[in-house]
């Protein structure tokens, strides 16, 4: 049983890790296109912690990410990574208690999953408002995936480390 | 798995919907930037440049290096156009004194064009694949104002001011998907407009509708911000058309339009935060 203050330890240390990867990112592959599409590292992160964590605390931690990503990023719309991180972190959170277990596995699963309940969301709001052809959507949304889950075996080992020193 | 969501879920979507409400509210009733939008740009803003300033220093050491053949047939292409800008500007003077003249003959007003410019330079290029902004380091207290049109050192139009914020401002690029600008045919004078397309915004390019049924655009033809309604100057340069389409149900014709921009080379920029014309 963790006390109150081994919680604030373990939370800021993941949230300065997570601040960490993203810079990190930014700086080495920040304005870096491949195969058209820039990749995306909050997803990644949001997913492997939701999987890890216990639920209410991944979906915390998701819900804290999604307002800061809402407030920095541009986005479609105002509450977008709000609400997508935070169902997304409910299902991966399910997925890792009852499916698969938590590992390099599960993290490029949950990760995949939290690109895609994003990446519905951007697609219904621009078809909705741009009427945005569906094929030319999906395929961005793909590659995205598929290109930003490489980055997987970067984030899990740092995360899955930080989630057993504090908690087992 | 009902168990498992009665469990965890109810809690969460509550606090969900109540802080996704609060986000769109904000956003919503405000004419700037939402507050706490503006307050994350703030504390952002000296991190994003020191990121930009690293990255772009990357950038410009790949560039160096992987450009110089490159650079050496546009500098040969330059010579060549450069000479023939010399012979129209030849032409140019000629047809300015004659224009002079001619207006004094007639009594006319000259015309005139007083913008008021805001340098800025670029913090960071989005890096999302779903809209295309950049982000500048000035902002409302350097009387940037949302719906400042933004242009790059050659007078090309880069996009429009959507957010402000103290000291920061997040310009929609021409290509982004939420772009509907009045425009004209400068050969023609036919009135368009040119709009964001999703497809077309993957390759730097935008559409240009609502063409006039008796319009026969041209490759190369360049359009122009019409400045009808007021919103932004008239007259400043969008692109030029690259190739005309029929639009899926066969029925209307559109452009693709290539800005005169290299959006991703963009550092410095300046923003039209005032203007008066006379014509």
């Amino acid at each position: 049983m963790l006390t109150r203050r081994d919680i604030i330890i373990k939370w800021t240390t993941i949230c300065a890790a997570a601040l960490l990867l993203q810079l990190m990112f930014s700086l080495l592959l920040g304005g870096v296109a491949i195969l058209g599409v820039h990749l995306f590292l909050p997803p990644l992160i949001v997913g492997i912690i939701a999987s890890l964590e216990d639920t209410h605390a991944g979906a915390l931690f998701a819900l804290g990410c999604g307002v800061l990503c809402d407030l920095v990023l541009p986005g479609l719309f105002p509450c977008l990574y709000t609400v997508a991180f935070a169902l997304s972190a409910l299902a991966c959170s399910y997925l890792a208690k009852n499916v698969v277990q938590p590992g390099p596995l599960c993290s490029l699963i949950v990760s995949a999953l939290t690109f895609g309940f994003v990446d519905v969301l951007v697609m219904l709001s621009l078809a909705l408002t741009d009427h945005a052809p569906f094929v030319g959507m999906l395929s961005v949304a793909l590659r995205e995936m598929a290109l930003s889950c490489l980055l997987v075996p970067a984030c899990h080992p740092v995360l899955t480390y930080l989630h057993k020193k504090f908690t087992l | 798995m009902k168990h498992f969501f009665s469990k965890y879920g109810v809690l969460l979507l509550v606090v969900t919907v109540l802080l996704a409400v609060l986000l769109s509210a904000l956003s919503y009733f405000s004419a700037t930037s939402s507050i706490l939008r503006n307050a994350m740009g703030v504390v952002s803003t000296p991190f994003r440049a020191a990121a930009s300033g690293v990255t772009g220093w990357f950038e410009d050491k790949r560039r160096y290096y992987a450009d110089y053949s490159a650079l050496v047939e546009e500098n040969q292409a330059l010579r060549e156009e450069l000479a023939a800008l010399r012979s129209d500007e030849q032409q140019a003077q000629h047809d300015r004194e004659e224009n002079k003249l001619l207006r004094e003959l007639l009594d006319l007003r000259e015309q005139r064009r007083d913008f008021v410019f805001e340098s800025a330079k670029v913090l960071e290029h989005s890096a999302s694949n779903w809209t295309r902004t950049l982000t500048l380091n000035r902002g409302t207290s350097h009387g940037v104002a949302v719906n400042n049109v933004v242009v790059s050192s050659e007078g090309y139009m880069i996009g429009i001011v959507t957010e402000v914020g103290l000291n920061w401002c997040a310009v929609q690029e021409l290509v982004d998907t939420d772009t509907e600008i009045g425009a004209l045919v400068f050969r023609t004078g036919d009135v368009v407009i040119a709009e964001g397309d999703f497809a077309l915004m993957q390759k730097n390019r935008l559409k240009v509708t609502y063409l006039p049924p008796e319009t026969a655009l041209l490759v190369g033809d360049y359009i122009l911000t019409s400045g009808l309604g007021g919103y932004y100057p008239s007259n400043i340069t969008l692109g030029t058309v690259e190739r005309v389409e029929t639009d899926d149900n066969g029925l209307a014709q559109y452009a693709v339009l290539a800005p005169l921009v290299d959006f991703d080379a963009l550092t410095e920029v300046f923003i039209i935060k005032d203007y008066e014309i006379v014509e």
